[in-house]
């Protein structure tokens, strides 16, 4: 089994956090597919072993969800461009055909140097500011084509890449272990919330309040 | 098995709170909680349906049954909504909405199907293609491309996927997991690519069947069955399983003569509406090479007969051997031709030499068969269910009674407790939630007596059950240990064999000592009730109990030994001069070449079979018998329960064993018994139940289990469910299905003796050997386990040893 101690001791902890430890195979698939590169049969059969459950259950989870990938490795940076609705009227379509071009690769696939990722991603609920970029899951607010062959370069430059917000871009593995729910204590590193994200909760607000200014209940 | 166990349930069943709604005008009333598809099923309105079935959990996942529910903005799944008091619903009958509802669910289900019901197994039968005649549209408006996937797949050896024809419904994947336990399937993928699949490892489940049976599509065929005939060229005929004790009620299909499927009967005191694999898949046997003729031995050699010439020479042997002939049945024949046999033993024959045990048995199984089980009757399967607390001894109900197992699944998903005694926590066990009670070969009686008071209390509730299984016969004391338990907590009880015949013939009186209805041969009324109901004297019924299968072989070698003493010039006059066997498997009996040896050297042997074995080829005279299709009867379940069948295709020239009995009974110029299967039931029944005196069973001390040595362990052993029995010939995709054959020992035992994971191991008697793959278990130090008739693991044969012996244990070659 390719998996190492580590991740399998880490993933048992994962099963321990839930009051049945079969909800644990979300975050478990991620964490296991960080250390993997994809959801394999290594993968299926420990995590079945893990949570005592059957294969065929782990695998009707991991086919459910688009994070996992089945088929093939991932590269070592997922770019993901939001092509719903928002996002793509906006110049997501666009920027996902600039960056086809670019990288030479079309959806779900990775560029032949194992680079790259590419992948037509859904509502990363951002969409105040559309058109949204991911790489490795940390936001590129407003992309524009531009930007995004310019963080292209210097991720193939190696250089260092600050997000819009959050932390600098760590490579899709490092990623997955936090998304599994593993803390990287990066949590306040490069900012978070803006005024674009609140001004719908204030309009709200607003609109609750009474006339002395106190939130009805 | 005791006359309290039927009140006990009736009282504490909880009051049910009655609601009344309202459905297409008419009010109907229900019990709390009835969905309203059951409601409006009631009252005689059908909604159209592919999910939902009444044994398994609403998913309301094709969303074919909408209604209109009065106060809810959209039609509501009447499947999974349960209807309310003063609920006022409308079906497709009454609701225009509804029936719009449905006919575009139906319009989207069909998107994707193909139209390929004229070479569809499922065409003729399909409650799509019944549904879309009935609420779907007379022609597709769907012009573009169908959803196509490769096909078919195996999702196992035997069960076959065509994925494009699913409607995802998921009642197979819901049979997996809340009814077999088996969760193996599941619906993968999602959206349009969403299908029904499997993990790594295939669908290997014992139960698989019957997800073919309640699929409502075509997506599930069997290898078996897959493009062999159409439904309405098939001949159905309700029948019952004759492969074991759980007696499910089954329909078989057959077309020109020939057996094309089986299915399962829906029972819901016994099978509810599922079955075995064994039961559904293993009926070839039924077909392979038949015995035509009768057959006798000329010149040491058997050749083929006529009726009259067999039946003359098989009745000259019995009659000059009349008094010293014993009669062994095997466990598989049906109640009545087993009372025929018990009839013609004692009558025709002058003995009381007669054994349906074919396997280990002991003296004192006899007694608690003869004094307990026969003519009894309870708990039943219900009782199962709502038992607080289940007791399992000498039992793996999933690999022995398979219909315990889904019955006690049932009742353990719903707070039954089930304890279990035995080495290790089985699959089985694991899937009833169960607690294991450790347990080594031949300690069983000690254990009994010494369970710890938590069991003992959980047994001591009201409506609690023991089952205790056949193996118990090589448990010393076990059977007196059970009545002990059974005074100490108050417990209901059942003997669970395996066999589909082994009750019924109990019940025929097929023991030594035992004539038919209970009756002990050694009590004056028994002995005067059953002299009169075959016309003859009490004093021409054996004075004293025969020999079992056992004494008869010991018998038969003691005699050997005397003649070859005796010298040729001295006539010499054995013991026993003559068998008539039925359907016995030598290799199920321990010690089986001491059986062949003894079928060797007895002077005169009649055999009464359905196909040519070991027994036919050592007999003198061959006489030929139906097999379970050719004929009516009945099979007793471990309940006490009959079951009867008729006929499936009657065969003019094939005869039942009764028949051929009473055929003999004409040639040994012998009144004429009753031949016919409903004269045969009627005899048996007149006899009514025994009020008498019983065989009180000897107070046997316990045993306790024997202490290995260095490099040696107690053997534990069982049969799989699909395994090398005789019965499963024919159906190589069954057989892809078994459980591989394993030897389990313990970590502890493992690293004592040399044995690493994924290493192999010997297991030896100074017999011979078994090598088989070590799968390291939690389980009792010292005691190796590894199942009894599986493919490179005959225990009975390879080792000549029984659960509970010593045998030696060390690495073997890798």
């Amino acid at each position: 089994m390719s998996i190492s101690e580590q991740t399998l001791a880490e993933s048992r902890e994962l099963a321990g956090r839930y009051p049945k430890a079969r909800s644990g195979i979300v975050p478990m698939l991620h964490l296991m597919q960080a250390e993997v590169g994809m959801v394999n049969s290594d993968v299926i059969e420990a995590c079945a072993e893990i949570l005592d459950i059957s294969t065929a259950e782990v695998v009707a989870v991991a086919t459910f969800y688009t994070m996992y990938r089945m088929r093939t490795e991932g590269g070592e940076h997922h770019i993901g461009v939001c092509v719903n609705t928002g996002c793509g009227l906006l110049g997501g379509d666009a920027l996902y055909e600039a960056l086809a071009v670019k990288l030479g690769v079309g959806h779900n696939e990775t560029t032949p140097d194992g680079k790259f990722t590419l992948e037509r991603i859904e509502c990363q609920a951002a969409c105040t500011h559309a058109p949204v970029l991911t790489v490795d899951w940390e936001f590129f607010d407003h992309s524009t084509i531009a930007e995004a062959m310019d963080v292209i370069d210097r991720l193939t430059a190696g250089e260092e890449v600050l997000p819009t917000r959050g932390p600098a871009v760590r490579g899709w593995r490092a990623a997955e272990r936090t998304v599994a729910g593993l803390d990287d204590g990066l949590a306040d590193e490069g900012g978070g919330v803006d005024e674009l994200m609140l001004a719908g909760l204030k309009v709200a607000k607003a609109a609750e309040s009474g006339v002395d200014g106190t939130v009805k209940k | 098995m005791s006359t309290t166990s039927h009140e006990a349930t009736g009282s504490d069943t909880p009051t049910v709170k009655m609601i009344t709604g309202t459905i297409d005008g008419t009010d109907v009333t229900v019990p709390e909680g009835t969905m309203i598809i059951r409601a409006a099923e009631l009252m005689g309105v059908e909604v159209p349906r592919f999910c939902d079935h009444p044994l398994l959990d609403p998913v309301a996942a094709c969303r074919a049954c909408l209604v209109e529910v009065e106060g809810m903005p959209k039609p509501q799944p009447s499947c999974a909504v349960p209807l309310g008091d003063g609920m006022t619903v409308q079906t497709q009958l009454t609701s225009e909405v509804a029936d719009t509802a449905q006919k575009g669910v139906m319009e989207f289900l069909l998107i994707n199907h193909p139209l390929d019901c004229p070479v569809c197994d499922k065409g003729g039968e399909c409650p799509l293609q019944n549904q879309a005649m009935s609420v779907g549209r007379p022609e597709s408006r769907f012009t573009g491309q169908k959803r196509e996937f490769p096909k078919p797949i195996n999702v196992s050896s035997e069960i076959l996927l065509d994925r494009e024809r699913c409607v995802s419904c998921a009642r197979c994947t819901r049979f997996a997991e809340q009814i077999a336990g088996d969760p193996f399937i599941a619906l993968l993928e999602r959206g349009a690519q969403q299908q029904v699949g499997t993990g790594e490892e295939p669908f290997d489940s014992y139960f698989s069947g019957n997800t073919i049976q309640i699929c409502p599509v075509g997506a599930l065929t069997s290898e078996e069955y897959r493009f062999r005939s159409r439904p309405f060229d098939l001949v159905s005929v309700p029948t019952t399983c004759e492969h074991c004790a759980s007696g499910c009620s089954m329909r078989t299909d057959y077309r020109h003569e020939n057996v094309m499927r089986r299915q399962s009967g829906d029972d819901p005191e016994v099978n509810e509406e599922w079955n075995c694999d064994k039961g559904r898949f293993a009926f070839p046997y039924l077909q392979l090479e038949r015995l035509a003729t009768p057959l006798v031995r000329e010149n040491g050699q058997l050749r083929r007969a006529s009726w009259p010439e067999a039946l003359r020479i098989a009745a000259d042997g019995l009659a000059a051997a009349r008094g010293r002939t014993s009669v062994l049945t095997g466990g598989r024949l049906t109640m009545e031709d087993a009372y025929a046999y018990a009839r013609f033993a004692r009558v025709g024959l002058g003995t009381d030499d007669i054994d349906l045990r074919a396997r280990a048995a002991s003296d004192e199984e006899t007694d608690f068969l003869s004094g307990e089980v026969a003519g009894s009757c309870g708990p039943v399967y219900r009782e199962l269910e709502s038992a607080p607390a289940v007791l399992l001894a000498a039992l793996e109900p999933e690999e022995e009674s398979p219909i315990i197992y889904l019955r006690l699944r049932k009742a353990a998903r719903a707070g039954t407790k089930v304890f279990s005694l035995g080495p290790f926590a089985s699959q089985g066990l694991e899937k009833m939630a169960g607690s294991l009670v450790e347990c080594v070969p031949g300690d069983l009686a000690t254990q009994l007596d010494q369970l710890d008071d938590e069991t003992a209390a959980a047994l001591s509730q009201p409506g609690a059950v023991i089952l205790l299984g056949e193996r118990a016969a090589t448990e010393p004391g076990a059977f007196a240990a059970m009545s002990r338990l059974v005074q100490r907590t108050g417990a209901e009880w059942a003997w669970v064999p395996r066999r589909a015949g082994e009750r019924g013939a109990i019940d025929a009186g097929c023991l030594p000592g035992l004539l038919p209805g209970g009756r002990p041969l050694t009590d004056e009324t028994a002995r005067q009730e059953i002299a009169s109901l075959w016309g003859i004297d009490p004093d021409e019924l054996p004075a004293t109990a025969g020999r079992s299968l056992a004494a008869t072989v010991a018998q038969i070698h003691a005699d050997a030994k005397a003649a070859s003493e005796a010298g040729e010039e001295e006539e010499f006059s054995p013991e026993l001069a003559a068998l008539l066997v039925a359907g016995v498997e030598p290799d199920d009996i321990p010690n089986a070449d001491q059986f062949l040896t003894a079928l060797d050297s007895v002077p005169f042997l009649v055999s009464l079979e359905t196909r040519p074995s070991e027994v036919t080829a050592r007999a003198d005279v061959v006489l030929p018998v139906a097999v379970v299709t050719e004929k009516s009867g009945a099979f007793v379940t471990w309940e006490g329960r009959r079951r009867p069948f008729g006929t499936v295709m009657p065969q003019p020239t094939s005869f039942t064993d009764a028949v051929v009995l009473a055929l003999l009974s004409d040639y040994m110029d012998l009144a004429t018994p009753p031949r016919e299967v409903d004269d045969l039931r009627t005899e048996l029944g007149n006899l009514g139940a025994w009020q008498g005196s019983r065989v009180s069973p000897a107070d046997v001390p316990a045993g306790s289990a024997q202490q290995p040595g260095s490099g040696e362990a107690v053997l534990a052993s069982w049969r799989y469910l699909l395994d090398l029995g005789t019965m499963q010939e024919g159906e190589p995709h069954l057989a892809g299905t078994r459980k591989p054959a394993v030897v389990r020992i313990s970590a502890a035992t493992a690293a004592a003796n040399g044995v690493e994971a994924g290493s192999r191991v010997r297991v030896s008697t100074d017999t011979g050997a078994i090598t088989l793959p070590v799968e390291l278990t939690e389980m009792a130090e010292n005691v190796v386990w590894l199942p009894l008739n599986s493919p490179d693991s005959q225990v009975l044969v390879s080792l000549g040893a029984l659960p509970g012996d010593t045998v030696r244990l060390e690495r073997g070659d890798v």
